[in-house]
């Protein structure tokens, strides 16, 4: 069972290394495509260059994403409980989405100046729609017979809401939260390649700058690598949290 | 003892009901049938306050209502499904009342499993369950055994027929079934096609309900002078 579940995905690895490594062999321009060996090699040889980076991406990417589900939640749960104020908000969530943030950050390097905040900021700004859109779906469908069940019983709006609206909204917001893990490191590296180092040293984002500029094609590689594994890893830890407080009862984790 | 005075509702321009009156004994069961879209789902959810009408409705002050879809909250195991209208009404006791509840529709040994592991006679069981536990004055039954197998919605009619022989709330129950309806009531309701009112009201005299009466002859007759009165109008 276990074998049968990792074997596909394990052979398309395979796969794409063997076709990565013989393409680098026939060019043979190292600095252009290095091929996947060259690639390991670097990451172990720049080890702490890229763990350095890694810390400091992964706390810039790790507060966004927290603040971005926090005011995702909020925001989307005020609006769920007012339809005025969900039509009044939902058309700026929306802009929040569409605004160009690689336009908008220079504005927020004027505001709150080269700083990790500003780079936090850009994070929240990518991660945070996904949130809001899933997380007021899924509090905008509890099913109409439970709600009518709870209003014949005397519940409350509160009860109604904590014991009936939101638990059915969870697996809504797992899916946004699961988007979002993503989205909230492409904001930290975006906000890297805008903003900078900060005051800290430089995150993956400024890391990448620089080897590119240096034509260290291979530590680029290598950065890449460790920021989509970050994001993996954001969202393997929320999609393990979701099959913990789902498998027991809702289909898409079963 | 509930009242339903003048009671009318549209839809729009649509006449969904039109004056029904009725009067209900306590302690009393009694079904309502018609066809499709003859405003009976309407009139239980009026009774129920779930939907508003220009007439008067008077009822006792406690009650619960059995949905078609049996309405379970599927993260709340079986135990909490059934605690969950008496948390919401405040009360005492529910451990013990809810494993009262459960043994009395044959749910015990299944407190901690989840709505979907359960079938749909289970899951209906279940929500009688949540209701007679809070012991009502009156049970309102909107089509409950319209999901499950023909087997099943037997046993479950005796044994809904059992819980209210002995707790004796005030039943109003809205069905597609003219057998149910003649097995479980002592009158049932005969709705006319919409705009729905009442054309008929037909007692049904037997004393004891067992499974042998479904054989008698007084009970083929009058499902047979019941659905009768049904197809006049097709």
């Amino acid at each position: 069972m276990e074998v049968k579940k990792i074997l596909p995905p394990a052979l398309i690895l395979a796969l794409f290394l063997a076709s990565w490594g013989i393409g680098a062999k026939v060019y043979d321009m190292a600095f252009l495509l290095p091929g996947p060996w060259l690639v390991a090699q670097t990451f172990q040889s720049e080890f702490e260059i890229i763990m350095q980076g890694l810390r400091i991406t992964f706390s810039a990417a790790f507060t966004g994403y927290v603040i971005a589900i926090v005011i995702g939640i909020t925001v989307a749960t005020v609006m769920s409980l007012s339809k005025i104020l969900e039509r009044s908000l939902y058309p700026y969530a929306i802009l929040l989405q569409t605004v160009p943030v690689v336009a908008v950050a220079p504005l927020i390097v004027l505001w709150f100046g080269f700083e990790i905040k500003s780079i936090i900021i850009i994070s929240v700004i990518i991660a945070l729609f996904p949130i809001i859109n899933n997380t007021l779906l899924g509090l905008k469908s509890t099913p109409k017979t439970l709600v009518e069940l709870f209003d014949l019983h005397s519940g409350s709006k509160v009860t109604t809401f904590f014991k009936l609206r939101f638990p059915a909204a969870i697996p809504n917001i797992i899916a946004g939260m699961k988007i979002s893990a993503g989205l909230s490191v492409i904001g930290a590296i975006v906000g890297e390649f805008i903003i900078g180092s900060g005051s800290e040293g430089g995150g993956l984002g400024v890391q990448i700058i620089y080897a590119q500029a240096n034509l260290e094609t291979a530590l680029v590689m290598a950065l890449i690598l460790t920021a989509t594994g970050l994001g993996f890893a954001f969202f393997i830890v929320v999609s393990s949290i979701g099959y913990h407080l789902l498998h027991k009862w809702h289909e898409s984790e079963q | 003892m509930i009242e339903i005075s003048k009671v009318t509702k549209h839809f729009g321009e649509i006449q969904a009901l039109e004056e029904v009156n009725l009067d209900i004994a306590t302690g009393e069961f009694i079904s309502i049938v018609g066809p499709s879209g003859c405003g009976k789902s309407t009139l239980l959810r009026i009774i129920a306050d779930l939907v508003s009408t220009n007439g008067r409705v008077t009822k006792p002050e406690s009650g619960a209502f059995v949905f078609q879809d049996s309405a379970l909250l599927p993260w709340r195991t079986v135990q909490k499904n059934v605690e969950l209208l008496m948390e919401l009404e405040g009360v005492a006791d529910r451990k013990e009342k809810a494993k009262q509840a459960l043994a009395q529709v044959g749910l015990t040994g299944f407190e901690k499993s989840y709505p979907h592991q359960l079938s749909g006679g289970m899951k209906m069981r279940l929500s009688l369950a949540r209701s007679i536990v809070l012991n009502p004055e009156y049970l309102l039954l909107d089509e409950p055994l319209s999901a499950v197998d023909e087997l099943t919605r037997e046993v479950l009619q005796e044994e809904i027929h059992e819980i209210w022989k002995k707790d004796k709330f005030t039943s109003i129950l809205v069905t597609h079934n003219v057998a149910e309806a003649v097995y479980l009531s002592n009158r049932v309701i005969v709705m006319s096609p919409r705009p729905g009112r009442i054309t008929h009201i037909v007692g049904i005299p037997f004393q004891e309900r067992t499974q042998s009466i479904r054989s008698t002859p007084e009970f083929s007759s009058l499902v047979n002078d019941i659905s009768g009165k049904l197809r006049a109008w097709k």
